[in-house]
Order: C-alpha cells, then structure tokens, then sequence
C-alpha cells in the first residue's frame, strides 16, 4: 500500500476507534441512562449523558490525544521507544508547577484577592504549562554531553528530575494548610473531574494549536528520529525544529497535566502499538496518535467510572493507565536490550 | 528570528491564560467558603428526596428527626437509619452520577473545595445544593437550623441551639477552671485556641491553658508540665491502651485530676453538640450533679 493509503487507513482507524470509544463512555456508566430518553429530554437521563458523560468523554479525548502525539514527539527526538511525558519527567514539572501555584494561594490566603487568583483552576493549569515547560528544556539541556543529544542521558535526567518533582510536592503538602493539601492530592491523583465549560474550551484551543504544530513538524520528525548530523545535512535547522517540537509537547502535556492531573504511560503504550501496525512514518504517527490515544484513554476512564459499582468509589484513571503501563515499560525496556 | 518566534509563543501562552484566569473566576472557584450558600435552582418548600454529601450532614438530619426524607448518603455513612440507603460515593469524590440518578430535589454539601467541581457540576444540572461549612460551634447550631428551615421544618433546627444554651446557663454559675485536652498521645496533641474543642471546653465552663495560633498543635511535654493545668482532659479515645504513662510528669495527671471522655464526640462538630457539651461539663465540674 501507498504511504497515502496508509495513512488514510490509518486515519479512519483511528476516527473510528474514537467514535466507537465516545459512544461506549456516554453511553455506558454505573447507572442505567437510556440514549432515547435522553434525546426525549426525560430527567435524570439527559443531565447523566449530556451533563455529566460528554463532557467528561470530551476531556478524556483531550487529555488522551495530548499525551500520546506529545510521546510520539519526544520518541522522535530522543530516538528512544521509552519517552513519554511521564516517565521523562514532564509530567512531573507540571504537576510541580501546579502545585507551588496551589500552595502560593494558600500562602497569600490572607490577602484574599490574591490568594483567590492563584487558587483558580486557570493559574493552576498556567502553572502547570509553564513547569512542564521548564522541566522539558532541562531534561534536554542536562541531557546534552559535548554539545550533542544523548537520549539515555536525557532520559536519566527526566527520571531523576520526576523523583525531585516527587520529593518537592511531598513538601509542600507539608507546609500548606490541611485544605490546600486535599486539593493538591485530588488534584495530583490523575482523576477524570468537571471542569468548567470555560475552563475545557481554553484547553482544547491549547491542545488544538499544539496538535497542529505537532502535525506541521511530523515532517522534520522524520528526519530528526535519524540523528541531529543526519536530519541537518538533509537540510532540517536541527536546533529551530527541535525548539519547536519542545513547545508543542510541553503545551499538550502541560494542557493535559492541568485537566486531569498525573495520567502516565499513555504516550508509551499508544505510540508503540501503532508503530508495529503502521511503520515508523511520524507523517502518520502524530495525527494517528491524537486519535487511538483520545480513544485508548475514553476506554481506561470507562473502566475507572464503571469500577464505582465494585468499589463505591472511582478509582483514579491515572492508577489504572500505570497498572497497565508500569509492566508494559519493562517489557518493552527487556525487548529493546534484545535487539 | 527565533527569539521574535519565541516572544510571539510567549506572548500567545499569555494571552490565552488571561483568558482561562477570567473565565474560572467568574464561574467562582477556588477562594474558600465561610458562609452557607445555595447554588443551582430553587429548592421545593419541603424537598422529600435528600442527598447528603457528608456524614455529620446525615447526622443532622437523622438528630431533626428527618432520615426518611433521605435517598442517597455517602460511603462513609454508619448511622442505622440509613443503613440501607445507596451510596452516592465518598466526602471527597461524590459521584455526580450516582447522585443525579437518585432525582434528588435537595443536596447537602459540607463545603469543601475538593469536591467543588462535581457538586457545582450537579448544581449546573438543575439539583438544588446547599453548601455548609462547618468549622465551630456556631457553624453547628448554625447548620441545624438551616437544615431545618430547608427541610420545611425550622422548629426542630432550632433544639440544638437550646441544648447550648443550657449549658451555658449552668456553666455560668460555676468555677472556672483551667484545662489542657489531650487530643492525640503520640505524639502529644492538644486542643488549641480556635479549635471546635476548645471552644466546646469555654461553653463548659473550662478556659484552656493552651496559647499560640494553631487549632491542633503538637505539643513538647515540657509545655505541659510548665502550663500546670488544673485539669487534664483525655480526649484520645483511639490510644487509650497506651495508658496515661506518658502524661505523667504533668502535676495534675500525677495528682489524678484528669478526666477521659467516653467517646470522640468532642472532636467531631455535628449534632451530637449537645452531648459532647455534658460530657466536658460533666469532666470539667465533676461536682455539679446533671439536673
């Protein structure tokens, strides 16, 4: 098959998958909600399917097609299967970033105008874009050894950054107020919440521009998953391209970390297996990703909110995604030794 | 060039915070809520399907005498009157789901700013919330009242606050006498200024020999011996088998002037004000006979 038939096959794959996926979480839940009285405005079932499941399936997507286009990224740059937000540290830096703006709005509680602003979900989400930022140009500035980009280095950095991250959030928790330390764990778990319209519209306008960029550089990714030398004398401004793809990633992410907290391994497990399927073409992995991740991640929140039946509670997405990814990471980690 | 592009990213992350910062302020998140407030629609005049959101919330409308208008309460929820009733999932992750589901036309929320999302997302579906908070004394008799009122049935909100008032009245006639409540053994911690404790022990009649600005501070036993209290109120049901080996180079525990409490009912603001009240009354004044 042509690369055009390829990533056409692809891409309905993925719009499939998705719309599947939508219909399953608006339609499936802990409580019986039928589609038809719903469309027939019959109470509790309208405000069950169209209050509460689509917009929380449309953050699950969100959040979902955000971190694995970002890992599909990162992978390219690295030249490395195991890069993910999470596991290299950027997911960490978000939520470090999120977490110093929760614990400053307990401090300038007192003043309360302020301490207001810096408690709001935006300052929130602000920070936690500009920590995944800062975390992703440190893994990639101490993950440089004589000028060049060594992807092991790079990816010691992020693990040894996360458990930085990890240590400073266990502080904070300590200093703040007990109420500012509930939210911040709430917040921190990974949990599927509701946001506000405003709130979901803002980031799907990150998301969106991200995704775009992301898109528009899968070209260069090509080029760049060879090696700096190669991708430059094929003609890519390496440093310019890779700024690029940073930003990109590092907006996703932080948009994604900012909706629904730490959610790890879903840029890992998705990208790989759309790798075996669809071949290493990133022209067709980015936009393919954003898909079969929104999907990957609508099917793992379904799992968790229908989970409320066993447990009386919902367990956080994020525990269900790592009860996946953890075993995955390793295996894939044995494989790539092997060969 | 790539400075200008950069600037020009920068510029636009800027923008679109600002934009996210003025939307969520306007929907009224974050700064935390001192008063008691309802959101969403109108509630009925005497709602008949109640969902409560915390279990001191139940306890108040079981202590009214109102558990049948209840159809849904938390996973933590012991009380026997709702035993049987479908849980709507915990204080800190409710399941607005399993809350909408039950058609509630009234939904008790101990505020708290975790769960605000979820509640106000219920409150946005058309379910009358009304959010309580409850920190001290005047909060419970407070949320008594107000539960009451709605509920349709103001006069049984109003009992709680007679109960308090009695014992104030007795109290007001006897000594006073300075106490330090032992909250937790190990480490030592104790009642402080601002705590609902404390002011329970002022209402019975105690002044508490604790300073300081912290609610529950954990205290070096050297303050203990120094404040020489009068009276020590063991309040640390959970570690009674540890004994009160530990608290003895505090005179008044050596002199056997110290109280334990039958139960935690000190330490949790709900309905049940009225009975813990006896007990600090009956501990602080062990002469005044109950009339």
């Amino acid at each position: 098959m042509n690369r055009r038939g390829r990533l056409l096959l692809a891409l309905a794959l993925g719009a499939g998958a998705l719309a599947g996926a939508f219909a399953l979480a608006a339609l499936l839940g802990p409580n019986p909600a039928s589609l038809a009285a719903a469309l027939a405005g019959v109470e509790p079932d309208r405000a069950i399917l169209f209050g509460l499941r689509l917009p929380r399936a449309f953050l699950g997507a969100l959040v979902g097609a955000a971190l694995a286009a970002s890992g599909v990224a990162l992978q390219a740059l690295l030249r490395n299967p195991l890069a993910d937000p999470f596991v290299l540290g950027v997911s960490g830096g978000a939520a470090l970033g999120g977490s110093l703006v929760l614990a400053a709005s307990g401090v300038l509680g007192s003043a309360a105008g302020l301490g207001a602003l810096a408690a709001s979900g935006s300052a929130v989400a602000l920070g936690a874009a500009a920590g995944a930022a800062a975390a992703t140009a440190l893994v990639f500035a101490l993950g440089r050894i004589g000028g060049r980009l060594v992807p092991q280095a790079a990816l010691l950095v992020g693990v040894v950054f996360n458990a930085f991250a990890a240590g400073v959030v266990t502080l904070l928790k300590v200093m703040v107020p007990p109420e500012q330390a509930a939210r911040m764990l709430y917040w921190l778990t990974g949990a599927f919440g509701y946001a506000s319209a405003g709130a979901l519209s803002a980031a799907a306008a990150l998301v969106a521009l991200a995704l775009a960029a992301l898109v528009a550089l899968s070209g260069q990714l090509n080029l760049l998953a060879l090696g700096d030398e190669e991708a430059s004398s094929l003609g890519v401004e390496v440093a310019r391209a890779r700024g690029a793809v940073f930003l990109a990633a590092s907006l996703a992410t932080g948009a994604a970390v900012a909706l629904a907290g730490m959610v790890g391994f879903v840029g890992l497990i998705v990208p790989h297996f759309l790798r075996r399927a669809f071949g290493p073409d990133h022209r067709l992995l980015v936009p393919a990703a954003a898909l079969f991740g929104a999907a990957f991640l609508l099917v793992a929140d379904l799992a968790a909110r229908l989970a409320f039946v066993v447990f009386g509670s919902e367990p956080p997405v994020g525990a269900l995604t790592a009860l996946a990814g953890g075993p995955f990471f390793l295996w894939l980690l044995r494989r790539s030794e092997r060969s | 060039m790539r400075t200008i592009g950069k600037l020009r990213a920068l510029r636009a992350v800027t923008f679109l915070a600002a934009l996210l910062t003025v939307q969520t302020i306007e929907a009224g998140e974050g700064a935390a809520r001192r008063e008691p407030e309802w959101f969403g629609p109108k509630p009925a005049a005497r709602p008949s399907r109640v969902v409560s959101l915390a279990p001191s919330l139940t306890d108040t409308v079981v202590a009214l005498g109102l558990s049948s208008r209840l159809v849904g309460v938390t996973r933590h929820d012991v009380a026997p009157q709702v035993k049987d009733l479908p849980r709507v999932g915990g204080f800190l992750d409710p399941s607005p789901e399993a809350v909408l589901a039950l058609r509630p036309d009234l939904v008790l929320w101990l505020a708290d700013s975790g769960a605000w999302p979820a509640v106000h997302r219920i409150a946005e579906l058309g379910v009358p919330v009304l959010a309580l908070p409850v920190v001290g004394v005047a909060d419970v008799l407070r949320t008594a009242r107000l539960v009451g009122q709605a509920l349709g049935e103001p006069a049984a909100g109003e009992a709680l606050s007679a109960d308090v008032e009695r014992a104030e009245r007795r109290a007001a006639s006897l000594p006073r006498r300075r106490a330090l409540l032992v909250i937790g053994r190990y480490p030592l911690v104790v009642a402080g200024p601002g705590s609902y404790p404390d002011a329970l022990l002022r209402l019975a009649g105690g002044d508490n020999v604790v300073r300081g600005d912290k609610p529950y501070p954990v205290y070096p036993l050297e303050r203990a011996v120094a404040d020489d209290p009068e009276l020590v109120i063991d309040a640390a049901v959970n570690e009674r088998s540890a004994g009160l080996s530990g608290l003895e180079a505090i005179p008044a525990v050596k002199a056997g002037r110290v109280v334990s409490l039958p139960d935690d009912r000190v330490l949790r603001p709900g309905p049940q004000l009225g009975q813990a009240l006896a007990e600090l009354l009956a501990a602080v004044h062990p002469e005044a006979k109950a009339p």
